[in-house]
């Protein structure tokens, strides 16, 4: 009996080393997201690949990775990143880049992949996750009357009171913008035109200083997802912008007195990425294509309010309402690509914000060194 | 007197002195070794990282190496007008090459570093030169976006023709060197770093004396006591050490908020009306409260330490020859506290000049730091010769504030416990 004990141990320790050297390691941001895709595309995955997907938290940023390349020692294999990172990264080297519609598959209609994604990718090295929104809340105890469009966000006047904003640039001036009087345009073009001048980018920085050193209003600067929501609860703040997934969290999961204004929201969204000589990238490809499929990707957002990439997910979604695991609300209203949500929005320039992100936050922090 | 100590010899015939000298030096070779472990360590650690640090900071070997034919044609381009088209063709020449190589995507984040735009414009113009036409290569690049056609552009390549360059130092106080080799400042609405310079010093000057001024009393008060009301007292004192920096951090943000339990507390007793509420947090205000507790009790323990070995039998001398109680307190007690204050002080400056998560949590609109910046260049924009420049520029200064501790009163003088 001893023996044998003993035979089981070390045989399922053996086995324990040689599933981890097949493993595939995926970085995430950790938390409620992280669980959603667990649960949502990666156990389903390995339960399919008969591999084990290990899930890492990381948070954000390309620093980790390159310091694993420069060491010689990578040991993730598959990364969810921002757009800016996938073209900084791609651009570095660091990933793979995709041959598109036959890395990945078509959806159920046999519609290609690259035309059944939501919008074309920012880099060759990119494939969609989630999008997601940056748009804004309220609390409705502390707001008299309905605030509907992003105008609303900077009238102090009709709702006084103190905003939540974030600590960077990012957003930011493009919200200011869109409240200033400027139409976004298909996808926010209008937007990044006037941003690309610097007449554009004084409008923006003079929009949010009015804002903030208004008696009326006043900012909070947020630099976590979890405080917009936390100010709106506490009645810091009478409205914040902050990721439609976490309000969504307070909204529902928690049945806080808070609501969501899509109007001029920003689509932003999160990819994956295929580390180039990771560990195991041949399976890591699989379990990708595998994860990012239409069946895949509805499957995360069964666990939190991110919109997936693709459109057939959608469909996917539509036909199982209510979609939530709670079983009882409905999901895809709470799409930030859902159509009711979409009527006036901005997609987040990725290639804008690689080029400028550095120059645009150093103003940014001057401007608010001048408060 | 030393021939005669010459004649000194050991009983197996070897002059003393000689064989003093051997087992000294046996005995150093065993110091040695028992060291070398610290010290292998501490050149992995600490100064391999630091020298590598260094180098990256001003190394710009991968732009010169990557376009040699257009900095050779360079040479003679003053940058007061467009560049000709010998310049532009080189550059086309060492782009194709780059092209095939697939190494444009590094060149074009090297030079977004030195002038923002350059990631898209080098991009459009990989994908317009596949069609490019032999000759006229100035026309054909100007046509690819208006940027290639804006002076400023060109010379920002220019700046990178040298091997090694200290653009990235001038660049941590908002300066860069122009075309005509003069250093001068960046344009006024993008002067921050030196703004951030002084704000770091600021807090961390500030939450230094805070710490100290609040400091002092706890650890005499710990020295004093007897023992069984001291080591409750030292509990008190060591419990935020052992809870998460966010954690505590968070906590003052429920208290401080303005819809906090603090300003709840003086709404209730009417101190304040309800709709002018003092705002104690996402401000200065809030980033020296939360600093100050979070260092504390690395003020606290050095005081500790040496006050405890002060014998209380000095301040009754002081006080039995006449000394009123302040003046027994300031000629005899306090001198004798100074390597307590110097190491505390030391301790906490250090540590606030390189925080950056809980300024940026509680900071508010003064929340960024000269540290998040760092951290920003390190994560965001992979600029890490940027960032290790300005963590140079940060641990020199840690250094000449240590010089200048020590011209004052002395290393010899500090003590940690």
């Amino acid at each position: 009996m001893k023996k044998l004990s003993k035979l089981l141990l070390v045989l399922s320790f053996a086995l324990s080393i040689s599933s981890s050297a097949f493993a595939v390691t995926v970085a995430s941001w950790g938390g409620a997201y992280t669980e959603s895709q667990k649960l949502g595309y990666g156990d389903p995955t390995a339960k399919k690949l008969g591999i084990t997907i290990n899930w890492v938290d990381y948070s954000g940023g390309l620093s980790e990775i390159k310091a694993q390349k420069e060491a010689g020692k990578i040991t993730w294999d598959i990364i969810d990143v921002y757009a800016m990172d996938t073209i900084n990264g791609c651009d570095e080297g660091l990933f793979v880049e995709f041959d598109f519609d036959k890395d990945f598959p078509p959806a159920p209609d046999g519609t290609p992949a690259s035309k059944d994604f939501f919008t074309g990718m920012p880099s060759k090295c990119a494939v969609g996750n989630i999008l997601y929104s940056w748009n804004y809340a309220y609390n409705t105890n502390n707001v008299k009357g309905t605030p509907k469009t992003i105008k609303d966000f900077f009238n102090t006047k009709k709702f006084p009171g103190k905003r939540a904003i974030y600590k960077g640039a990012l957003t930011n001036l493009e919200i200011a913008l869109a409240a200033d009087g400027i139409k976004p345009g298909k996808g926010g073009k209008n937007i990044y035109k006037a941003l690309n001048t610097d007449k554009g980018v004084e409008r923006a920085m003079n929009k949010i200083k009015e804002l903030c050193t208004d008696p009326n209003g006043g900012c909070v600067f947020w630099s976590a997802g979890a405080q917009p929501p936390e100010f709106l609860v506490s009645g810091e703040v009478v409205m914040a912008t902050g990721w439609n997934g976490r309000f969504f969290n307070a909204e529902v999961g928690e049945g806080a007195p808070i609501k969501q204004v899509w109007d001029g929201q920003g689509l932003d969204y999160e990819y994956f990425v295929l580390v180039k000589g990771g560990p195991n990238e041949a399976d890591a490809k699989k379990a990708l294509a595998m994860m990012t499929s239409t069946e895949g990707l509805a499957g995360s957002a069964k666990y939190i309010a991110y919109a997936p990439w693709r459109k057939s997910s959608l469909k996917v979604m539509a036909k199982g309402e209510p979609w939530y695991k709670d079983g009882k609300t409905n999901m895809v209203p709470q799409m930030p690509t859902a159509p009711a949500n979409t009527k006036n929005f901005f997609l987040v320039d990725a290639q804008f914000w690689a080029d400028n992100s550095a120059e645009l936050n150093e103003k940014f922090e001057a401007m608010k060194a001048g408060f | 007197m030393s021939a005669e100590l010459k004649q000194i010899l050991t009983t197996d015939g070897i002059p003393l002195e000689i064989s003093l000298k051997r087992a000294e030096r046996k005995n150093k070779i065993k110091a040695f070794l028992l060291v070398a472990p610290l010290l292998f360590f501490l050149m992995i650690t600490y100064i391999f990282p630091i020298g590598d640090m260094l180098m990256r900071s001003v190394d710009d070997k991968m732009v010169t190496n990557m376009l040699p034919n257009t900095f050779k044609s360079m040479e003679n381009w003053d940058g007061t007008e467009m560049p000709s088209e010998e310049i532009f063709e080189a550059f086309y020449i060492d782009f194709q090459k780059l092209v095939e190589e697939k190494r444009e995507g590094k060149l074009s984040t090297q030079l977004n570093y030195t002038k923002n735009g350059f990631k898209s414009i080098i991009k459009k113009l990989r994908r317009k030169s596949k069609t490019f036409e032999e000759g006229n290569y100035k026309e054909q690049i100007m046509a690819v976006h208006r940027r290639w056609a804006d002076i400023d552009y060109w010379r920002a390549i220019k700046r990178h023709a040298p091997s090694y360059t200290t653009s990235k130092y001038l660049k941590g106080i908002d300066m860069y060197k122009n075309e005509e080799g003069k250093i001068v400042s960046v344009e006024e609405d993008r002067r921050i770093h030196r703004v951030l310079w002084l704000r770091t010093l600021e807090i961390a000057f500030f939450v230094t004396l805070l710490c100290f001024l609040m400091a002092y009393p706890i650890a005499y008060l710990l020295a004093t006591i007897p023992m069984k009301y001291s080591n409750l007292l030292m509990i008190c004192v060591l419990l935020p050490f052992w809870t998460s920096l966010l954690v505590r951090t968070a906590s003052w943000m429920i208290l401080l908020q303005q819809q906090g339990v603090v300003n709840d507390f003086f709404v209730m007793i009417g101190l304040v009306a309800d709709d002018n509420r003092p705002e104690m947090m996402y401000n200065k205000t809030g980033t020296y409260v939360a600093m100050t507790q979070i260092l504390l009790p690395f003020m606290v323990l050095p005081l500790y330490s040496v006050m405890k070995t002060i014998s209380p039998s000095l301040m009754r001398a002081g006080k039995s020859l006449g000394g009123t109680p302040f003046v027994t307190f300031w000629k005899v007690y306090f001198p004798l506290t100074i390597p307590g204050i110097g190491a505390g002080c030391l301790l906490v400056f250090i540590l606030a000049i390189g925080y950056y998560i809980t300024p940026a949590l509680v900071g508010g609109a003064s929340g960024t730091l000269i540290s998040n910046q760092i951290a920003f260049h390190m994560k965001s924009t992979l600029d890490w010769s940027f960032a290790s420049a300005m963590g140079l520029m940060l641990l020199t200064g840690v250094l000449a504030i240590y010089w200048v501790y020590n011209k004052l009163v002395g290393i010899d003088n500090i003590k940690l416990g």
